[in-house]
């Protein structure tokens, strides 16, 4: 393993959020469902109330309707 | 790398010398005198021929204490690998989001998630096991890029 990976090694975090979206904060792979990636250091909030407009993406529509847990 | 190694570019080739292996066969400097010249300090002048010429005279030394590299190759080689993604978060189309690899995952209340490999947790809102996926968008019909 070289010095540069080690350096950027940090293991992304997923963190579900109390009536909210899934937030993830890290260097990792976003695929979207059209099979499109983007690497690297990335902040990203997926809607988890299957009510967004702007899919995969929070538009925080579950202050609107709700999301369980 | 010995520390009495030495190397010499013109810009476009590094030619390397390891004395240690060096018999003194002569061969590089009958060949190629305005390049290697044991009497000069430095011995090899990377201005005294070209290129070719050069790499044509390395390539006779006997013992391969000459050697040489294109500079382009020791660029690349010297190049940090890019670094290795371990964990890629991947959106099904109408369905969870599928996350494989190294991913710390935290729950609602902060208390960290098992996750081995692989998690999917839910998207479509309706799942009895929050956070994750139990395949109940599939009997609702949910729908989500």
């Amino acid at each position: 393993m070289t010095e540069a990976t080690e350096n950027t090694n940090h293991v992304p975090e997923v963190r579900v959020e109390s009536n909210g979206p899934i937030v993830i904060r890290g260097n990792f792979s976003f695929r979207d469902s059209s099979g499109k990636i983007v690497s690297g250091e990335q902040e990203i909030r997926i809607c988890r109330c299957g009510g967004s407009k702007e899919m995969p993406w929070c538009d925080d529509t579950h202050l609107i309707i709700g999301v369980p847990g | 790398m010995d520390k009495t190694d030495r190397n010499y570019s013109n810009g476009k080739i590094t030619v390397f010398w390891q004395p240690k292996k060096c018999i003194h066969a002569t061969t590089c400097y009958r060949e190629l005198i305005d390049v290697f010249n044991p009497r000069k300090r430095p011995w090899v002048d990377m201005n005294g021929a070209s290129t070719e010429e050069i790499i044509r005279v390395v390539k006779l030394c006997p013992t391969q204490a000459l050697s040489f590299k294109y500079n382009e190759e020791i660029a690349e080689e010297k190049k940090p690998e890019p670094a290795e993604v371990l964990a890629e978060a991947r959106v099904m189309e109408d369905g969870p989001l599928v996350l494989k690899g190294d991913f710390k995952i935290f729950d609602t209340d902060g208390t960290e998630l098992r996750h081995l490999r692989m998690s999917s947790l839910c998207r479509c809102g309706r799942s009895d096991n929050l956070p994750y996926c139990d395949g109940t968008h599939r009997k609702i019909g949910f729908t989500g890029k």
